[in-house]
């Protein structure tokens, strides 16, 4: 008999819907899976065939095999298990015919027939096309996320058979979990001093600049940097389900109350690779960090010790927003819209912004600088020295600013150049003069005037005027002024 | 080819054979003529002299003239040192290693800022009263004064471990392009030489004697500014060393030198003043006449924040503290005093010009 079953896997963070048919026919005893199947769909039949007895139900002694279709297409994961035993109990006639007609499967089956987790709910529920899913029981609310009230779940491939059987109905879903508070993160109350590093973060948060800080060990750039994400809005609706997408299809587990709501903050070590930056993989294309971090912060801490082919790989998704990962198995696109934050000291022996504390030779100081190459320098807005705090500064007890009070100054910036949409607030006149004498003695390119000009506007947005003046460009001059520490 | 090849093409062959070093050169050059050194020591064969002739076009096609003890441009300041080189490789005008009174600015690779604006600044003050600055074309303190030397007045003098034929350090083949157009670059290496450590000594010595005067402007500990100093005091000539901050690395080995005898240059009139002990014809510069008002601070607030700022760096963190002003208002008076020529960005630290 056969028998076809709907179903979805991930491919990248996107899902695609699949069918996977069953023939039972009479022969040598055998189970044989085609239509290009990785290990873990391989592995499925030996899953399968131990879920099937353990529940209950006998495995036919013919001759079973599985076309996984559109055939061409490699299938990865192990979430088409569950369609897999619910085509061969139809095929061997264990559950009535028309039983699946109007449902799609996805679900790892455990040995005992337990239904397991997956990942990719978010993307596998977009994609599945039939009216209704049916999922692990502990999936149903991520998958409900996206497709609302036409999603079943089951514990075990037992209760699942009982339910198609008609001699059941489906299991309640558990009841929702108090949503707990969400942790909250570092606050930009516990930095003291750090006048002009707290200015840069509120202006990257608000125009979404990025930015790079350069200091001494220990004067606290990775601190301010992790208490960016407190300064940013929370995620939109649409934000939220682009990030929680992305997040569940790389495995994560989402948070009980559903969606991401805080703007991820993602901080891969200095060691990693290209393929865990952006995305990649053999069969499994995965998304990357860089991917990870959509709507929310990249932080490259020590910048100059990642590999350059690293770092020169984020130039295209910090041009486009995008990142395509092609492979001989096929290719994705995985949205990567996030804000670079990176933090590097000005020469290996960390104290070369200050003059004579260096003991590193000019050589070795221009083959550091050599490391962040041109191009990548020019994708930073804001470059800014980090100097160590004054112990005065560390010791006193006052608080500074707490991330509430700048996180309101950001919606608010942001709300206002939102509402000019592209259109560019005018320079007064000896802004534009301070512009024009910068670019004459050869201070400033041509790229690097733009820079300047867009993020005076975000100045001016956050200061709630109309007009760019003198003083915004100023500032937006200092905040980019730790280039030359870089470049040279 | 019959013609007669000179002394010189004989001499720079000698000093292209495999083990020959500076003193074995000075010892056979000063017993008979290259030509008759070389036939000494080589076979006699046609193929041979071809050779030395090859060598010789391959020099004149370089530009490099080849100067001799016995050449009217041969530095008179070196004639009866015993480490005087027999043969001097000169890229550019040979002429002027004897012109003018002459004086070598040396110092660390590995400079601060200060070292570097000071190095440049002699550098240029001392060309402009036609004072030739020697120095070793290296990166840092070195590099930095023949900045300032080119175009300042003077003919500057380079003079390099490795021949000069070839930028050494290759970053400053702009330099050593620059140099050789308005002075010389100088060397005892032939071409081609491997470049071993002792000629990096050899050459700071050779700096030291060509200089009637020598400053250090920064030297780390134990820096390689060494040499050229044991050199001059060897030869009794005045150094000098810029004095440097006692918590600066990069000033260590001046400060220690200033103890050790050197005399303080905190001018240039200091060195142009020990110039005039050792006898050299210089004249101080007269003092420039100002033109017009100084620039001034224009509002309140610029002056006082440019009676905070001084001549060693500030970070911004600490002008805001300083002058309690908010950031934004403190970059608009920042930016206004350097476009009124005031002050500068080192970046993210501000200080006077």
């Amino acid at each position: 008999m056969l028998a076809a079953v709907n179903s979805a896997m991930l491919s990248g963070a996107v899902g695609c819907s699949l069918s996977v048919e069953v023939q039972v026919s009479s022969g040598l005893p055998g189970f044989t899976i085609v239509g290009l199947p990785d290990a873990a769909v391989r592995e499925a039949r030996d899953r399968v065939r131990a879920a099937v007895l353990s529940s209950g139900l006998s495995w036919p002694m013919r001759r079973v095999t599985v076309n996984l279709a559109p055939s061409g297409v490699r299938k990865a994961g192990a979430g088409l298990d569950l369609p897999i035993a619910v085509g061969l109990l139809v095929a061997t006639g264990d559950l009535p015919p028309d039983c699946t007609d109007d449902l799609a499967f996805c679900g790892e089956l455990g040995l005992n027939g337990s239904l397991r987790h997956v990942p990719g709910m978010l993307a596998l529920a977009d994609a599945a096309t039939a009216p209704a899913l049916v999922v692990p029981l502990c999936d149903v609310r991520e998958a409900a996320l996206v497709r609302g009230a036409d999603v079943h779940g089951a514990a075990t491939l037992s209760d699942l058979v009982s339910v198609l059987r008609r001699q059941a109905t489906w299991p309640a879903i558990p009841e929702e979990p108090v949503p707990t508070r969400s942790v909250p993160g570092p606050d930009l109350s516990e930095v003291r001093g750090q006048i002009v590093g707290r200015r840069a973060l509120e202006v990257a948060a608000a125009g979404r600049h990025h930015l790079l800080l350069i200091g001494p060990p220990g004067s606290g750039k990775t601190m301010l940097a992790e208490r960016l994400p407190s300064l940013l809005p929370p995620l939109t609706k649409e934000e939220a389900l682009t990030v929680s997408r992305i997040h569940s299809s790389a495995g994560a587990a989402l948070p009980s109350a559903g969606l991401l709501e805080r703007p991820p903050f993602r901080a891969p070590h200095h060691q990693a690779t290209i393929v865990s930056l952006v995305g990649g993989g053999n069969m499994w294309l995965r998304p990357g960090e860089a991917s990870l971090a959509t709507h929310g912060v990249l932080f490259l801490d020590e910048l100059g010790e990642f590999p350059v082919a690293a770092l020169e790989a984020l130039r295209q998704p910090l041009e486009e927003g995008v990142i395509r990962v092609n492979r001989a198995g096929g290719s994705a696109t995985f949205p990567a819209q996030f804000l670079l934050v990176a933090a590097m000291n000005p020469c290996p022996c960390g104290e070369g912004v200050f003059d004579g504390a260096c003991s590193c030779s000019i050589v070795i100081r221009a083959r550091y600088r050599r490391r962040i190459s041109a191009p990548l320098l020019d994708r930073f807005d804001l470059v800014v020295p980090v100097g160590r705090p004054r112990a005065e500064d560390l010791m006193s007890d006052s608080p500074g600013e707490p991330s509430a009070t700048v996180a309101a100054r950001v919606v608010a910036a942001r709300a206002r150049a939102a509402a000019r949409g592209s259109e560019e607030l005018p320079l007064t006149a000896d802004a534009n003069t301070s512009l024009a004498n910068k670019l004459r003695e050869g201070a400033l390119s041509a790229r690097g005037l733009n820079k300047v000009k867009q993020v005076a506007q975000t100045m001016a947005d956050l200061e709630g005027t109309d007009l760019v003046t003198h003083n915004h460009v100023a500032e937006a001059l200092s905040l980019r002024a730790g280039r030359a520490a870089v470049i040279a | 080819m019959t013609s007669e090849l000179p002394d010189e093409a004989y001499a720079t062959a000698l000093s292209q054979l495999p083990k020959m070093g500076p003193a074995k050169l000075r010892e056979l050059l000063s017993q008979a003529s290259p030509e008759a050194v070389w036939k000494g020591i080589t076979e006699p064969s046609s193929s041979a002299r071809e050779e030395v002739a090859k060598l010789w076009w391959r020099y004149c096609d370089l530009g490099i003239n080849v100067v001799l003890q016995s050449h009217p441009n041969y530095p008179k300041r070196l004639l009866g040192w015993p480490h005087a080189p027999a043969v001097l490789f000169c890229r550019g005008n040979s002429a002027v290693l004897n012109d003018r009174p002459t004086v070598a600015v040396v110092g660390t690779r590995s400079p601060t800022r200060y070292g570097i604006g000071v190095s440049a600044q002699l550098g240029a003050e001392l060309s402009a009263t036609g004072v030739s600055v020697i120095s070793g074309l290296a990166l840092g303190i070195d590099g930095a004064a023949h900045e300032g030397a080119c175009g300042a007045g003077a003919p500057p003098i380079a003079v390099l471990a490795g021949g000069v034929g070839e930028p050494y350090p290759v970053r400053h083949r702009r330099l050593w392009e620059r140099v050789s157009e308005l002075g010389t670059v100088v060397s005892e290496t032939p071409e081609g030489m491997k470049l071993e450590k002792w000629r990096f000594a050899v050459r700071n010595r050779l700096m030291a004697a060509l200089s009637d005067v020598v400053v250090v402007v920064e030297s780390r500990h134990q820096g390689g500014s060494r040499h050229t100093v044991d050199a001059a005091m060897y030869l009794s000539k005045p150094v000098g060393a810029v004095p440097g901050s006692i918590r600066s690395l990069a000033s260590e080995g001046t400060n220690a030198l200033m103890s050790e005898g050197a005399f303080p240059v905190c001018s240039v009139t200091d060195v142009l003043v020990a110039l005039f002990r050792e006898g050299a014809d210089v004249t101080l510069p007269k003092k420039r006449k100002s033109k017009g008002e100084p620039p001034k601070p224009k509002t309140a607030s610029e002056e006082a924040l440019y009676d905070i700022l001084t001549f060693d760096p500030v970070s911004l963190d600490e002008l805001v503290r300083l002058t309690g002003v908010d950031f934004p208002a403190l970059c608009g008076d920042l930016e206004r005093l350097a476009q009124a020529g005031l002050v500068q960005d080192l970046g993210g630290y501000w200080q006077r010009i």
